[in-house]
């Protein structure tokens, strides 16, 4: 996929008339080539969370056709302030479940593989090598570092999003040509039970989902080589430019080896 | 000399979004940040270790350029810069 999006070199999916009905208001401006793109799109979602949530309801309304979201938690009350694809009468149930139900019955037109797992060393490689796009939805760094890990292995685009409180970030990261994750934040700030008002990440995936859909399509400018940090005190959007780190213990080494995708392969 | 402190996310919340400092030519970031937990407690604690080093984690640039974990201790600041300090923010 990652090639046909490059030098559309795989023959994409046809619409139905029903996907044709379904998103003719975007196909006006993207056209039937570029819902054809979303349709043949893998994309996973690490966390099933304040992130995860927005992510995965706006990438499977836009028509991605293959969506991957993982979480190994059970639905708690006090999630319920953020995470939109959970409801009250879903308290107590597998996150992934409830996602997988909602998700399935926003758009029945695509895939959507609701996995219950914990991401870590063992189990992550085995669900991100296989898709075209990593979102990261976490709420930790370790995990978060596994990811970016991960995306400059397997040489697959990182979504980066965070927030806390009324503050959120997002970058994105396209291994082997931008900064990294690690560049940009080398050390992981303390571990906290974090404050968060429900439209805080809210909107900082919905910037996430917008940065994929750019990505999958091709088109626009994406938040490469830039921070965006939203400020939701003051209503305020700033981008800070960052950088390479030459000495990026994750990335450092694929500037010495353009191939080396095709060497893991 | 005259430098711009710009701060976001937590550290914006404890000492505002910009202050201007005055500090004699040549003084290191980490004697500006000292000076500015001087007037505040929470800031020394959320930017500090408690060694007294600038913390790990916080993201510091001058004019939009980031100083490498390396060289933040002994990067100084000169009349007109900007100084930026973000705490990158974790949840999900």
């Amino acid at each position: 996929m990652r090639k046909s999006i490059q030098h559309g070199a795989k023959i994409p999916p046809m619409l139905t008339r029903s996907e044709q009905d379904r998103y003719h208001r975007q196909i006006l401006l993207i056209g039937e080539e570029g819902q054809e793109k979303l349709k043949s799109a893998r994309v996973v979602i690490a966390g099933a969370g304040g992130l995860g949530c927005p992510v995965a309801t706006y990438l499977a309304v836009a028509g991605v056709g293959h969506i991957r979201i993982i979480d190994h938690d059970t639905v708690d009350r006090s999630n319920l302030n953020r995470q939109i694809l959970f409801w009250d009468k879903d308290i107590g149930l597998a996150k992934t479940w409830s996602a997988g139900e909602k998700l399935k019955s926003i758009n029945p037109d695509i895939e959507i593989d609701a996995v219950q797992a914990t991401i870590d060393d063992k189990t992550a490689p085995g669900l991100v090598r296989d898709v075209d796009a990593i979102v990261d939805a976490m709420d930790n760094y370790p995990a978060r570092y596994l990811l970016n890990h991960l995306a400059c292995t397997f040489g697959i685009p990182l979504f980066h999003g965070a927030i806390r409180g009324f503050d959120g970030q997002v970058t994105s990261i396209i291994p082997g040509k931008t900064a990294c994750l690690a560049c940009i934040f080398p050390e992981a700030p303390p571990i906290e039970i974090f404050p968060v008002i429900g439209v805080t990440p809210g909107l900082i995936g919905m910037i996430q989902a917008n940065e994929v859909i750019k990505y999958l399509l091709g088109t626009g400018e994406l938040l490469t080589n830039r921070l965006l940090i939203w400020d939701g005190l003051r209503s305020s959007i700033e981008t800070i430019q960052v950088e390479r780190d030459p000495y990026c213990r994750e990335c450092s080494h694929l500037y010495n080896d353009g191939v080396m995708r095709e060497k893991l392969k | 000399m005259n430098v711009r402190v710009k701060a976001f996310a937590r550290f914006r919340e404890i000492i505002g979004s910009e202050n201007t400092l005055q500090l004699n030519e040549g003084t290191p970031v980490i004697d500006a940040l000292k000076t500015l937990s001087a007037g505040s407690l929470d800031f020394r604690d959320a930017c500090f270790d408690k060694e007294g080093n600038v913390a790990s984690h916080v993201v510091l640039m001058i004019n939009g350029k980031r100083i490498s974990s390396k060289d933040r201790e002994k990067v100084v600041l000169h009349d007109g810069d900007e100084l930026a300090v973000f705490p990158p923010v974790a949840g999900g």
